[in-house]
Order: C-alpha cells, then structure tokens, then sequence
C-alpha cells in the first residue's frame, strides 16, 4: 500500500508537468487548429535559454526564467509571423510538416549554438526531499512541480478572467464571429503562439531540473499526445486532468508491470492508452465532438 | 513542342506513355540506369542503393498522403514489419528472396490493417496520432520481442542467391533493387489510371462528395492504407537484402519523418516527384559534405557542425518548400519542362 | 608561341612523372589510418575526444619516429552515430585512400560492416565499442576491442564485490541497464558470473536511456534493498536521479558503474551525491602517474597547452593508437608486408604487453584484452582512485 501511495504521489508530480506540456500544446490547437510537433523543442530551447541566463548572465533562477519567458514569447511570435502565417489557410499536412521542420531546425541550432554535451543546471532547489506522511518527494520532482503547478493556474486564469484570454476563445470558437466582433484575429494568433512558447520554455526548464539538458530533451514532447488524446484536444481542463491521470498511469503501470515485461514499459503504456482511447473514445473525456456541416 | 490531344483509340488515350518522345526518353531512362552500375564506383552505388529503397517506401507513403490525403507518421516502423518478417523467413523458414519480399509486404499490410481499422472511422488527424503510436508500440515490441525478433541484436541476414549466383555485393544487389523499384512504379503510376486510384484521388479532393458519389470512405481509406503499408513492407524487405543486418535502431521516428519530406519536397501526389523527391533528399546531405570538406582550409572545424547543419538544412527545405513552393520538385520540373515547350513564347 | 606550348606541355609531363614518382614512394612509406568518428550526434561529448585522442597519439607516433621508417596518415570523417551514414562514411574512406586500418564509431557499424569487413575489405578494425558480440573471432576476425569488454568489465566489478563484501550471506547485487544493445550486451554473461561468485541478483531494472522520472525504479531498489548496483547502457542520465532518490528513500546502496559511465565529468555533475560512487575502468586516468600517461600529458602540454584534463574517451582514442602501432611494428619485425590480414594476425601475437601503466600488462585473447581496475570517486578531489590493482579476467 505504502508503494501505491508512493507511485500514486510521483505520478502526480510528473502528471503535473506533463499537464503544463499538454496546456502549451491544447493552446495553440484552440486558437489556430494547428497540431504543433515543435512542441518539444520549443521546451528544449527554453530549458537552455534559462541555463544561459543562469551561467553566462549569471542571473539567479528567478530572474533566468523570466528571461527565458520573454525569449521564448519573442521566438513564438516570430515562428507564428514568418512560417505560420503564410501556410493560414493551406492544407493540414502542410502545417503539421512545417511545424516538424521548424523542430528539426530548433534542434540543429541548438547543437550548434550549445554543442551536443549533456548539461545540469547549477543548484537551484534545497537538496533534502519533502516527505508527506509516508510518502518521499525527491526534492527535483517536487518543486519543479509547484513551478508547473503555478504555471498551469496561471494560464487557466489568463484564460479565464482576460480580455486578451477570452479574446483567443472567442477566435478558438469561430474566426469568423469573432474577427466581425472586432478582435484582431493576427494578434491573437500571434499571442497564442507567443503563450504556447511561454508554457513549453517553462516546462522545459522543470523538465530540466529534474533530469538535464540537451539537445535531444525534446524528445519528451512526444509524451503529450496521449495526454491530449486521453482528455481531448480542444480542452485546457482535459490536459490539466489528462495530465495527471497519465502520470499516475505511466507509474503504476512501471511498478506493476515492468517486473512482468522486462523493462520499458513505462514509455509504451502510455501510447497503448491513447490507441484504447482511439477506439472506445476517440474525442477523449472533455474534447468537443466535431460535427461537420455542410 | 507539344500541341493538342490528338487520340485515335481508347489505349492511347488510356496510355502511360502517351507520345513517342516520352517512350523515348523512358527508353533512355532505362539504359543509363542499366549501364550505371558498371561505371559507378562503390560509394555512388551505396547511394544508388539507398534511394532506390527509399523510393518504394515513399511512393507507398505517397499513396496514402498525396493521392488519399490521410497523414501517416509511423510509416517507418511498417517498414520495420516488412523487413523483420524478410528476415525471419530468410533465416528461420530457409525462404528464398522472391517469397520473402512479398511476405515482408503482407506482413506490413496486416499491421497496416490493424492500426488502421480503429483510427480511420473518425475523420480528422487520428490517423496521424495513431500512426504516432504505432510508431512508439512497434519499436518497443522490436526491442523486446526478443524471441521472435532478436531484440536488440536483431537477425543476421544471409545475402539473396539467385539461382547460384549470390547478391552479396553492391554491384548485384542494384539489379535486385531497381527491379522491384521499376515494378512497383509502374504499378502505383497504373494504380491512377483505375477505378480505385480515382476513389482515393476522389476522397483527398472532397470527401462528402465522395460518398454522395457513392465511394464507400472507410472501405477505400482501409485499402489505401493497406497498400502503403504494403509498399514499406517491400521497401523493408529489399533493404534487408541490402544492409544484410536487421535492428530496432534502424526504424526511428526521424525515418518517418523523412519519408514525409521526401514526399513533400517531391510533390504531393506526383509519382516523379516521389522520385525526384527521394534522390534530392538523399544526395542533399552529401553535397552538404562536400561542401564542408571544401571549406575545411579556412575552417578547420567545419567537419563537427556538419550533424547540426544537416538538421538546419532539412528541417530549412521543409519549411521553404512549404511556403515557396507548395506542390514540390514535381512543379518545379513541370515549370522547367513548360518553358522549355513553349520557347520562345513566354510561359 | 609554338614553342610556348611545347614548354609549358613539357614542364607539365615533368610535372606530373614528379608527382607520380612521389606518390609511388610515398605509397610504400605510408600506413593509412581511416576513421568514422562520431563527432556530432548523440554521442558527440565522447567522439570529439576519442577522435582527439586517436590523432594526437598517431602525431605522437611520427613525431617520435614509433614506426621506423613510415609516416602514419589520419583520415577521419563525421557519422553523426547513425549507423546508415557510418556504413556510407566507411565505403567511402576505403573507395577513395584504402587504408589498412580503419576505426568505427559504433557497435552498430561494426555489425552492419562486418560481412564486407570480412569478404572484401580485410582491414583491422577497432572501434568506440566494448560490446562482447565484436570479441567474436569466428564472425569478426578482423574487429578488436580495446580492451576488456562490458561482459569483462561486469566480471571485475562482480569479482571485486565478492572479494571486498562485508557483512552476513551473499552479497546483494541489482543491475539497472538501459534498454539498448549497450545497456543489455554483458547481462547474460553478468547473471552467469554472479551465479559462480555465489552473488545474489536480486533485481533487474531497465529503462529507456535519459528518463525523466525515475520512482518506479528507485521503489523496485528498495523493495530489495540491494548492497550494489551496477549501472550499464548509460552516461549520464538518469544515473544522478536514481542515486539522488535512492538516497532520498534511505538506501545505503553502492553504486557502480562501467566505463562509459565512468569519466570525472560525473563526479562533478553528482555532486555530493557521488560519494561512494565506484566503477571499473580499463584505463588509467588522465591524473595519474603512470609513465605512458605523462607522456600523454607531456604531448598535450606542447600540442593542446588549453586542454587542462583529458576524458577517459580520450585515453581510449588515444590506447587504440597504441594498439595500432604496436601491430604495425610485429607484421614489420616479421619483415611481412602491412596489410590488413597480417595486421590481426599481429593482434593475436601480443602477449604480456607493457603499455606504460595506460592500462594493465595486454594480452588480446578472442580480440579483447580483458583487463581493468576498479576506482572510486573522491568528492574532495574530484577524480577517480583506484583501490584494487589491475584485475585480469579468464
């Protein structure tokens, strides 16, 4: 029971973050209807524009993110501006491949700029781990939760209680409607992907802190189709929920089911939840179910 | 220059080849890729090698991306059924290479049929996603099936003999490659001109239209997803002939992801652009080495930033081609050709 | 402006008779070394400094005249570790300078090559890989490994354990291994030799290689509380999870480590954490004394004065440089001609080798020369110490 509570606990915790991927990724899908591959190296990026700002500027950690906010913001409005804005309209191929050879260039960039070597960030949280009861938090999951935690609040407020959130899901809605109601569609598609960059630097900093940067710590934004699958692609409350239901799934099916596998099937549990929801239910537990009218 | 469409039977019109220029030129094609192999040097026919595998995977993927407008990201790994399957029946059943090529196929065409029964009843992007998963599934299964698939060691796999004759050398193996290459470009060219290649073309156009027309979607999705799968798995087995070796580590996403490009910057839905596509992508890497090699003297470190330079330039063509030339090679060459037709009249 | 011509065509065929007259000489002074490093791609960090490595002892080699007589000649080309351009990069450095010694960046190479290696090419080959599936005469006579392989490198740290466990019953053993041929090569041979050592393993763990979240796994450690723990398949990631949150559960495990796990570089990314951290090595450390490693220090000080300290890939480079030369030197003793055939021959005939303290005395049996020491992480220091001598295994 104790080793239930315990993966229960750290699925939350990872849950938590893979909510705050899914927010970045179900933004951009509402706003735009783009589906955005470059989800991971947009984290990839932010996590080594922090790790910059934290070594070579010398900021302290607080002020590093921020900065790798507003880069990240600066980076997302210029990809929305000069890749995204011609392709409005074309066909969804199109975009769905611009969006993975914008990834493929991110990621030689870094390389380039970074070099390939695997890079931790320097101290940044107290090292002892926090213990609920029973349960023990190693300090590197826990507080990179609460960040991701916060950031996940944060934007659902924005959402929520903004002119500029309740801007983009009226644009989310029907373009149309609102661009006649006098909302600048091109800004808010800029500002969408701006917040998309935003949620994915911020993710790839607590993704960072847990286990190291590198050019290929993209790979992880892979994790976030399921998690949208499961709770739907148009729904902010589905990926918070779908999140963590996936984190607590992905642990306990690594606890229980790897002895039996031989290992690894942490990262295929996930995958072979989301082809069950395909065929039980294909919009996921919040998603709109899309009607077509002709 | 060409003027007027002047048929007098039904076969003409119906023809691949349509004027004697073309047949020419086909014939042309033909001789050169014959006598190549004998003036090419080792390296050149490796590359030869590569891209003719990667024209019958993409020409698969082009089936059901171009001509059927469904998204397929896990193209990759049915490759991977295809040769895994080769490779077992060449080791463990003793089969011969022209049993073992189809059963790649088949075997592909069943997994094919397996993702796509759940996926391609809701419209929209499942297919993509699932197609996603069944990339992440499959690499694991071939990781750690280990009894049927060697896990990571994979399966050693005997060279093809024909009739005595062992394929073991590149030299040998192009005959093999361009043989099946040529046959299965015929086909999917031939594919077009039938009834089922116009149901496919009829579903990426307008797909309500469609099925008021009375094309039944899912049954036409399901065959169009069966026979892309089934070109990776012929794509997969001819590479096993090939590479000789069969690992988990040779079917990753970024596989998929170049088959996608390749069909992309060749054209979507033109067969020449698939080729076009696929000698473009192969031989764009190697003129990026060149050209680092070239620079060497004033930048001796050019050599480590060929790796992330490679991913620029691609990910670079992707996104160029998509926004400045949306129908890829294929229309660029149609231009060319064009120009040359009506000169000296402007196009 | 006839006779123009008839000079300038004149001092060209004089030109050209020149060149080929040099080229033909030089041919017989030169041994080519071709190499496919993986300088960018995943595995970049250990590629530059084995390609640094290999070339600086082969500049090395003809700066102090280690060949009598020939000039080593270095080609490397970049693979970008996958395995498909590998193949390409190797056809193409045969095809175009022939060289009788080639050097690979990867298990996957060595496998993909191996039938042509051994129809066609017939060169000696060694490469970045310890995997014991290359250390197999029968299917890769031409291959070597520089050094013990991962099955070897398991065997002395599990002979180590046996000797130094303290405390009641069998010695408690896990193996965390990532889900690749690097991490699963030695786990068979590793579950054999345990069983002979009377050690109790009492866990496998696998798990993809750079995973984020490591408590499933860290749980599985307590659960059976095991004395060590030998890491394979990894660099890096996610060994500081694992130990951090191993020690956060309160476990006073050992951790172990094999050689690509074991360069200085992870004492300073552990932290605190590596204290009691410990592993197998079959090299010496760049810090030691050892005279073939200050000669190694000596090189570094006038050729690469900015480089302070050297990784442990480097020194693999840099031994497989000395295995090379020594190989050309026993074909030349035997007065036969360099070639590839001959070379592996000569691989076979070392016995007993002296390498300066790089590493132990090498004797390549099978194509391996399985020998190491193992270290131990000394957090104030921050290097490595040894606390066995050299361990040969059977």
């Amino acid at each position: 029971m104790e080793d239930f509570l315990q993966m229960v606990a750290s699925g939350v915790v990872i849950g938590g973050i893979y909510a705050l991927i899914a927010m970045g990724f179900v933004v951009i899908y509402k706003a735009t209807g783009v589906i955005n591959f470059a989800t991971g190296e947009l984290m990839m990026l932010g996590a080594f524009f922090c790790f910059t700002g934290m070594t070579a500027a010398k900021f302290p950690f607080v002020a590093a993110l921020l900065a790798a906010a507003m880069g990240a913001a600066a980076l997302g409005a210029l990809v929305e501006r000069v890749v995204l804005r011609p392709l409005m309209g074309k066909a969804t191929i199109s975009v769905i491949m611009v969006t993975i050879g914008l990834s493929s260039i991110f990621k030689g960039a870094a390389q380039l700029v970074w070099s390939g070597d695997y890079r931790a960030f320097p101290p940044i949280f107290p090292r002892a781990p926090v213990r609920l009861g029973s349960v023990v938090l190693p300090s590197l999951q826990f507080y990179p939760f609460l960040i991701a935690l916060a950031s996940c609040a944060l934007i659902a407020l924005l959402f929520r209680f903004t002119r500029t959130g309740t801007a983009m899901r009226a644009t989310a809605d029907d373009p149309l409607a609102a661009f006649s109601m006098g909302i600048d569609i091109r800004r808010v598609f800029s500002l969408s992907w701006s917040l998309a960059a935003v949620t994915a630097a911020l993710s790839g900093v607590v993704i960072g802190t847990m286990g190291g940067i590198s050019p290929q710590l993209g790979a992880i934004g892979l994790k976030v189709f399921p998690v949208v699958i499961l709770g739907g692609l148009d729904s902010i409350g589905g990926a918070l929920l779908g999140g963590f239901l996936m984190g607590i799934l992905e642990n306990l099916a690594g606890g229980y089911l790897d002895p039996l596998v031989g290992g690894g099937i942490k990262e295929v549990a996930p995958f072979l939840v989301l082809v069950a929801i395909l065929m039980v239910r294909p919009y996921g537990l919040f998603g709109t179910r899309e009607i077509e009218r002709l | 220059m060409r003027i007027g469409d002047y048929k007098e039977t039904y076969a003409a019109d119906e023809a691949i080849f349509r004027t004697p220029a073309v047949r020419v030129w086909m014939g042309a094609l033909g001789a050169t890729m014959l006598v190549f192999p004998f003036v090419a040097g080792d390296y050149l026919l490796y590359l030869a090698n590569l891209i003719g595998v990667m024209i019958i995977g993409a020409l698969g993927l082009n089936i059901l991306t171009g001509f059927t407008g469904q998204i397929s990201l896990g193209h990759a790994v049915f490759v991977g059924v295809g040769s895994y399957a080769a490779a077992i029946g060449a080791t463990r059943l003793g089969l011969p290479f022209y049993l073992c090529i189809p059963l790649g196929g088949a075997a592909a065409c069943v997994a094919g049929t397996v993702i796509g029964v759940p996926s391609l009843r809701v419209k929209g992007l499942y297919l993509a996603i699932a197609t996603l998963s069944a990339q992440v599934i499959l690499e694991w299964v071939f990781s750690n099936w280990d009894s049927v698939t060697g896990g990571i060691r994979g399966i050693n796999v005997p060279p093809a003999t024909l009739s005595g004759v062992s394929l073991n050398t590149d030299f040998r193996v192009y005959f093999l490659i361009y043989a099946v290459t040529a046959a299965f470009t015929y086909f999917a060219r031939n594919l077009f001109r039938t009834r089922v290649g116009r149901a496919f073309i009829a579903i990426r156009d307008r797909d309500i239209s469609a099925e008021l027309m009375g094309i039944n979607l899912f049954r036409y999705k399901i065959l169009s997803f069966m026979v892309s799968s089934f070109y990776a798995g012929v794509a997969g087995a001819v590479w096993v002939y090939f590479a000789k070796v069969v690992t988990p580590e040779y079917f990753p996403l970024s596989l998929s992801i170049q088959f996608l490009a390749i069909v992309i910057v060749g054209g979507l839905g033109s067969i020449q652009g698939t080729i076009l596509g696929a000698i473009f992508m192969t031989l764009v890497p190697e003129l990026l080495k060149a050209g680092t090699e070239a620079v060497k003297p004033f930048f001796p470190d050019a050599m480590s930033y060929l790796f992330p330079l490679r991913d620029i330039l691609f990910g670079a063509l992707i996104v160029g081609f998509l926004i400045f030339e949306p129908h890829g090679l294929a229309e660029m060459w149609q231009r060319v050709k064009r120009y040359f037709a009506l000169w000296p009249f402007r196009s | 402006m006839r006779r123009r011509k008839w000079i300038v065509a004149a001092t060209g065929i004089t030109a050209a008779l020149a060149l080929a007259a040099a080229g033909a000489l030089a041919a017989d002074d030169v041994i080519k070394i071709g190499a496919c490093q993986p300088i960018t791609g995943r595995f970049a960090f250990a590629g530059v400094s084995i390609n640094a490595g290999l070339q600086d002892y082969i500049n090395y080699a003809n700066e102090n005249g280690l060949v009598k007589g020939k000039k080593l000649v270095y080609i490397y080309e970049d693979t970008g570790y996958d395995t498909d351009k590998a193949v390409a990069t190797f056809k193409k450095i045969m095809a175009k300078d022939n060289p009788v010694i080639m050097y690979g960046d990867s298990t996957g190479l060595g496998k993909a090559i191996a039938p042509e290696l051994n129809s066609r090419y017939k060169v000696l080959y060694g490469s970045t890989s310890f995997s014991s599936e290359l250390a197999d005469p029968k299917i890769h006579p031409y291959s070597f490994v520089s050094g013990p392989t991962y099955s070897d490198q398991f065997g002395i740290l599990l002979e180590y354990i046996a000797k130094n466990h303290k405390g009641k019953g069998n010695p408690k053993v896990a193996f965390f291994y990532s889900d690749t041929e690097f991490g699963k090569d030695p786990i068979p041979y590793a579950r054999k030799r345990a069983k002979e050592l009377g050690i109790d393993v009492v866990s496998e763990i696998v798990t993809k290689v750079g995973a984020v979240d490591v408590t499933t796994e860290a749980l599985a450690l307590k659960k059976t509380q095991p004395d060590f723990c030998i890491f394979q398949g990894y660099v890096l990631a996610p060994i500081p999870q694992v130990i951090r949150t191993v020690r956060d559960y309160g476990l006073k495990t050992t951790f172990m480590g094999t050689f690509w796990s074991m360069d200085k570089s992870i004492i300073d990314k552990l932290g605190a954490d590596a204290e009691g951290y410990m592993g197998v090595s079959p090299y010496a450390y760049y810090n030691e004394d050892a005279p073939g490693i200050q000669s190694m220090r000596k090189y570094n000080e006038k050729a690469n004065p900015k480089e302070k300290s050297r990784p442990n890939s480097y020194i693999q480079g840099w031994f497989t440089g000395m295995v090379y030369v020594e190989a050309i030197n026993k074909v030349l003793a035997a007065k036969k001609p360099v070639t590839g055939d001959n070379l592996k021959d000569a691989i076979g005939m070392i016995r007993d080798w002296d390498t300066g303290g790089v590493t132990g005395k090498v004797t390549f049996v099978n194509n391996k020369a399985a020998v190491g020491r193992v270290y131990r992480a000394n957090v104030v220091k921050g290097i490595f110490e040894p606390v066995s001598d050299w361990i040969y295994v059977k």
